[in-house]
């Protein structure tokens, strides 16, 4: 078999040899052919979030699109086996008729479940339910060799080994391409609601809530639990309520940012971040900004390093971003990459994605 | 010099430890398996530990870090011998008030840090049944659970961030108080990688608020089956209470003798429920979790009136391991997880399996996550004894791996399953987790032939340099 059965047309993607493997051993004979020729692989979900990090040089561009199939969904066991490619929306809203989540990002629903586990993109409801590494249970995934590696179990509590699947997040790819992934489902509790605050002090009284999300024109509470417990909130939040959850979108514009702080200062980061639209995530401490232009970034960044934090750049317009999309080099970054040696020798997979040149 | 003269040197006669009595104490931990340890050393800096691993790496002296010894797989045993690292003396705790986060050395002890964190209207919520004497060090090791880890996760999601010391003396600090560092989460290699990775010196650990109200209910079932369907149709009504606890009647009858707190000794299993939140949440809750065993045929619901009956209760749990006392001078514990769908038909063949060897065998477990815990109550100076309930143990565990289950929910690998590692993985996957070990630690020095089965290494069998010694076993 050779790779001009894979061929595809990837839209959106840039220039290059585009292919859409149909199986695991597809993507190994992808790979491995990658490492072979030093062929650098850019790997494609999505298409939602290609621009963090720096563009890998033009050469292969797979799609996970032929990896996106449910394997196996255990309801009353809480777990799924999911393909990467399979989109983040779709998934979600199958599992919804279940009333289940895999409490994967909200407002992407054009990602795939591959690509939030790449980018390490985390669901608005995180200072509740945490970020992506909570929901990963087991990963299989593809070397730059082509070894075929698995990490974890298809249970929901688990010690046995190095988490490698839990330090696949966000690693873009450079411990392996991830192929399928178990995730860690949740409940939907009976009733869920969303709150538009008129009272923002109010929400000092609110016990650990699904989320508490602010933009530029709204403060919005995200609650579930018992129809009593609702009722009691609508009791006291002053504000519009209506069933369901209605997630704010990211803000757009040509550059898009993720300013992350310790979770006490996301109203310093939002002030620090002004005029740009935002999207913040309190208790998390993340602020999801806009810009037109590059004007304050340096600044912003400046200050999220000196808290202790970082401003990463998410989306901006060409191909190569005009500033470091990362701002920093990561620590222990000789460890980073003897680790990413061992799993992708000929650095073939995403290459200079990660922060470090890595 | 001597390892034993220069760690003399670096940290005072007091702070090392090498008399033999003092070398047989931490010989092991709360496992079965004994090592030889050449000494014991008690830095208190991350500075000292820097230098005894510097010591150590000159004189090719295996380092084994300990917390509180509790570990139950002899992941703190040095079988290998060498130095044990006793990280009881950094015992520091900086509290981060505003971002619900506190800084704490490795000997912590875990209930200590929820007591200090009270102050603050704050806990951590891992809480192993040991957490009376383990450490926050030992917890991040082994990447321990607890009863409350149903709706809260394991230790690994409350390590916000690592500072440790790899074999080359290098102190690294990986995750922060901010979330999403960039760069590879090594984090998450170094939690549950029991001091094979690193020796963790400081941990920034989240803290979760109190809870504003807590109910907690007792039902008692006819059956272990309904106990368990209650736990599914639980879940399926989309709770997911703070814990779901569930003991079998010889459990129960052991722990009712020893405690007289009114357990239902007739009951073929008990539940234990909690559910924390607002008043209104949890009122609401309780009185759903009351209703679905109800329609499960509970037998009893008892709601605990107050914080006293509250504890009590969770006495009962907590103390089930120290009740096996009256059944016999030795107990060993597993530690399997199965599918929660699993988890009746695996209980059925974990009884047969002690029945058949003639072995006493008492379950508690955290039902809600499908986290077994077969406690075999035996005589350890009666050799055949001990050896049934080793074949016991290999039983359960492949009897669970059948079932779709893992190895270890929360007490890890160490020594005790490092060889049934091969049955849960394939070659390549531990060649994998292989080559994260020699990127940490190529000279095997950490807490080596833990984890993984020697041989791992598929295309460098030379990477592991030590076998298990013959006879570990007492």
């Amino acid at each position: 078999m050779t790779l001009a059965t894979m061929e595809t047309e990837i839209p959106g993607a840039p220039d290059g040899i585009h292919v859409e493997p149909k199986s695991v051993d597809e993507v190994v004979e992808v790979l491995r052919h990658a490492t072979e020729h030093g062929i650098p692989v850019r790997v494609w979900g999505g298409g939602t979030r290609q621009k963090m990090g720096v563009a890998p040089p033009e050469g292969l561009v797979m799609s996970t699109a032929g990896l996106a199939a449910v394997e196996v969904w255990e309801p009353d066991d809480l777990t799924m086996v999911v393909g990467a490619g399979k989109a983040v929306g779709q998934l979600e809203g199958e599992l919804e008729e279940s009333r289940q989540t895999a409490v994967l990002p909200e407002n992407s629903p054009n990602s795939t479940v591959g690509g939030v586990i790449a980018t390490g993109w985390a669901p608005l409801r995180r200072a509740r339910m945490l970020g992506l590494r909570e929901r990963v249970l087991e990963i299989t995934s593809v070397t730059g060799d082509g070894r075929v590696v698995r990490s974890g179990g298809r249970v929901v509590k688990n010690v046995s080994g190095y988490d490698l699947h839990k330090a696949s997040v966000g690693a873009f790819g450079s411990l392996g391409v991830v192929v399928s992934v178990c995730l860690k489902l949740w409940p939907v509790p009976p009733v869920t609601a969303t709150f538009t605050m008129r009272d923002p002090d109010q929400s000092y009284r609110l016990n650990r809530p699904l989320a508490l999300l602010e933009t530029e024109d709204e403060l919005r509470l995200f609650s579930w639990g018992t129809q009593a417990e609702i009722d009691d909130l609508a009791s006291w939040v002053d504000g519009d309520f209506v069933t369901g959850h209605r997630w704010p979108e990211d803000p757009g514009g040509e550059f898009r940012w993720s300013l992350r702080v310790p979770p006490a200062l996301t109203t310093d980061a939002i002030d620090k971040g002004r005029p740009w639209p935002f999207l913040a995530i309190h208790g998390a401490g993340e602020v999801r900004f806009a810009s037109e232009s590059l004007d304050g970034a340096v600044e912003l960044r400046s200050w999220a390093h000196s808290v202790g934090g970082s401003l990463v750049l998410i989306d901006h317009p060409g191909e190569t971003p005009s500033i470091d999309p990362w701002g920093a080099e990561p620590p222990a970054v000789d460890l980073q990459r003897r680790l990413i040696g061992e799993f992708d020798p000929a650095r073939i997979i995403n290459p200079g994605r990660l922060p470090g040149d890595l | 010099m001597a390892v034993v003269e220069e760690l003399r040197e670096l940290l005072g006669d007091d702070r090392v430890l090498d008399d033999p009595l003092e070398r047989h104490i931490y010989s092991k931990d709360a496992s079965l398996m004994r090592g030889n340890p050449t000494c014991v050393v008690f830095p208190k800096s991350t500075e000292d530990v820097v230098r005894i691993l510097a010591i150590a790496s000159s004189h090719d002296a295996p380092v084994v870090a300990r917390g509180a010894g509790t570990g139950l797989t002899a992941g703190a045993s040095p079988t290998e011998g060498g130095i044990v690292v006793s990280m009881t003396g950094m015992n520091s705790i900086e509290f981060d008030e505003a971002n619900s986060m506190a800084w704490v050395g490795p000997g912590v002890i875990n209930l200590d840090l929820s007591k200090e964190a009270a102050r603050f209207g704050l806990h951590f919520a891992p809480d192993p049944s040991s957490q009376s004497a383990c450490t926050i060090g030992g917890n991040l090791a082994n990447n321990s659970g607890g009863p409350h880890c149903l709706a809260e996760g394991s230790t690994t999601s409350h390590v916000l961030a690592v500072e440790f010391v790899t074999a080359d003396g290098e102190v690294i600090v990986t995750g922060g108080a901010a979330p999403d560092t960039p760069g590879l989460d090594i984090r998450a290699l170094v939690v549950g990688s029991e001091g094979t990775l690193g020796i963790a010196t400081k941990i920034l650990v989240r803290l979760l608020p109190l809870p504003q109200d807590v109910r907690t209910l007792l039902l008692s079932f006819s059956s272990v089956e309904a106990a368990a369907k209650t736990v599914s149709d639980v879940i399926a009504a989309g709770l997911v209470p703070a814990a779901l606890e569930m003991m079998d009647q010889r459990m129960t009858q052991a722990v009712e003798n020893w405690l007289q707190a009114g357990l239902p000794v007739d009951a073929a299993a008990i539940l234990l429920a909690e559910v924390v939140g607002s008043p209104v949440a949890v009122e609401s809750e309780a009185r759903l979790i009351e209703s679905i065993g109800v329609q499960n045929d509970a037998i009893d619901v008892v709601i605990a009136a107050d914080s006293a009956e509250r504890d009590l209760l969770w006495k009962g749990r907590k103390s089930a391991f120290g009740a096996v006392a009256q059944l016999a001078p030795d107990y060993y514990l597993h530690d399997t997880v199965v599918p929660r769908t699993r988890l009746v038909e695996t209980m059925t063949g974990v009884y047969e399996i002690a029945d058949r060897l003639g072995l006493t065998m008492v379950n508690v477990f955290h039902a809600g996550d499908g986290n077994l815990h077969p406690l075999i109550a035996f005589d350890s100076s009666d050799s055949d004894a001990a050896r049934r309930v080793r074949q016991a143990g290999d039983e359960i565990v492949a009897l669970c791996l059948a079932n779709g289950g893992a190895l270890s929910g929360e007490h890890g690998v160490g020594v005790e399953k490092r060889e049934l590692m091969a049955s849960s993985f394939s070659e390549l996957d531990l060649d994998a987790q292989a080559r994260v070990k020699d990127v940490f630690d190529p000279a095997h020095l950490l807490n080596p032939a833990k984890i993984l089965p020697a041989g791992s290494r598929c295309f460098d069998f030379g990477g592991v340099k030590r076998e298990v010694p013959e006879g570990a076993w007492i």
